[in-house]
């Protein structure tokens, strides 16, 4: 990387403006990759664009890093095995809460970042729920939403379809779950434990987008869970920091209370005629039974 | 190889849930994540490290140089357009880590370089050298994974064969 080529063949340039040129050009071929990216500061950009007219190997050399760039950017993603989800996720529910971390070493060949990058992109929901359902069980810690949920447009799609709801005959029967499950592309968890009873399973319209309603008897009331896609899900920062904070999400509206959390591959809200305190009893019971689901052999 | 990747993708989501007290930003999340990925890799890297193949990388820069300094009648474009996914795995492996690394998280995960300098740990500096040179030994390993199977001699091998040598420059790293 010591050549360059010169302006013209047979220009005059002299040694001392060659060899500044030449340090310029050393100085600059490492950041041609950058340039590439369009991740320079303008000065340096155009520094770069004035030596480029005069620089036919950087020229090349910026035709390689496009080239490659572009082939990389098309390599498809290495899909993490069902498998290996369902190994985080009960390695981390059986993992006790821990005094100092336990951490187990793993053997490793060289540089597998490629495919376990990939995988860790689609494992990372995997924990989320996980440190939920440990949370949920054990602490069920609330986090109560700031604002209005009004402000938040799942809370706010949830409630209005909610009041719509129960104003009259609920749309649905227990029965129909196996059909309403096999509608909509993200898995679905009734609630567990014996307080609720399922009453009836539909599948409704939330801002454009499908979810499914699973109404339940708990005591003398109606509970309503909705059950949304991952991506709708965690579409708000609110619901994504609750959820980073390993809690569950609370809010109410005027005399309804609204909890949600996420699970696998899809996110759950909870809704009644309830404050949020109450609804958590129904939320940890279910969240319970679903660990207890997951570790059984 | 996979169930090594998929081992530290386990170990790395362990860590995570011990540690989400630690994620302040939930927008960095990935970043974050990567972040204790890579260190569970460097650990196990640490100790394999001796078993790892050495590699010549004066060799990959002289099949780059080749191509940028002459006008040739490669159209390394379309070389890399045709390029199998086996190919391209192949040719990172040829890459020593520091340099594979960064490009991997900027061509194929689509990290910023602000973000990869966290991620790894580097000043952002060091990200636009090691992506500059990272991508042009990736060209060089895949000229030189070409010039292999057509049979075509490399610059080297045709200096080597003019002098006589043995055809192993040194250059080895690691």
């Amino acid at each position: 990387m010591t050549d360059w080529t010169p302006l013209a063949p047979g220009s005059t340039e002299d040694p001392a403006e060659r060899a500044a040129r030449e340090s310029q050009h050393q100085v600059l071929i490492d950041l041609l990759g950058a340039y590439a990216d369009r991740e320079l500061p303008p000065e340096t950009t155009s520094q770069i664009d004035a030596h480029l007219i005069g620089c036919v190997r950087c020229r090349r050399e910026l035709a390689v890093h496009h080239a490659m760039r572009r082939r990389l950017g098309v390599e498809p993603p290495i899909a993490a095995p069902p498998a290996l989800r369902e190994r985080i996720a009960a390695a981390i529910a059986s993992t006790p809460v821990p005094v100092s971390p336990p951490i187990t070493r793993v053997s490793l060949l060289r540089r597998p970042l490629v495919l376990a990058a990939l995988a860790m992109t689609v494992a990372v929901a995997g924990v989320g729920s996980t440190v939920l359902v440990r949370h949920g069980a054990e602490t069920a810690a609330l986090a109560p939403l700031s604002t209005s949920p009004s402000t938040v447009p799942l809370l706010r799609d949830v409630l209005a379809d909610y009041r719509r709801v129960v104003a009259a005959d609920l749309p649905g029967r227990a029965r129909d779950l196996d059909a309403v499950r096999s509608a909509v592309p993200f898995p679905i968890e009734p609630l567990g434990g014996t307080a609720v009873r399922l009453l009836a399973a539909w599948t409704t319209d939330l801002g454009g987008e499908p979810a499914v309603v699973l109404a339940y008897r708990w005591d003398d009331r109606i509970v309503l869970q909705y059950v949304v896609s991952e991506q709708r899900f965690f579409q708000h920062p609110a619901l994504r920091q609750a959820v980073a904070d390993g809690r569950l999400l609370a809010a109410h509206d005027g005399a309804q209370g609204i909890i949600a959390w996420p699970t696998a591959s899809a996110g759950t809200l909870l809704i009644a005629d309830l404050p949020p305190e109450r609804l958590r009893v129904i939320g940890s019971e279910a969240l319970l039974a679903g660990k207890a689901a997951r570790s059984a052999p | 190889m996979r169930a090594d990747a998929e081992d530290a993708v386990q170990e790395a989501c362990g860590r995570a849930w011990l540690g989400l007290d630690e994620l302040r930003e939930t927008a960095k999340v990935r970043a974050w994540l990567y972040r204790i990925l890579r260190s569970v890799l460097s650990e196990g890297e640490e100790r394999s490290a001796r078993r790892r193949q050495l590699v010549s990388i004066t060799r990959l820069e002289e099949a780059h140089d080749e191509l940028v300094a002459s006008d040739g009648d490669i159209v390394f474009e379309e070389v890399a357009a045709r390029l199998t996914g086996e190919e391209v795995r192949a040719a990172l492996q040829q890459l020593p880590d520091d340099f594979a690394t960064v490009v991997e998280l900027h061509d194929i995960d689509g990290f910023k370089y602000h973000e990869i300098a966290e991620i790894v740990g580097v000043p952002i500096g060091t990200v636009m050298s090691r992506i500059s040179r990272g991508r042009r030994l990736l060209a060089g390993a895949v000229l030189a994974a070409r010039s292999a199977t057509t049979k075509e001699p490399s610059a080297q091998e045709r200096r080597s064969a003019r002098w006589g040598g043995s055809g192993t420059t040194g250059g080895g790293i690691r």
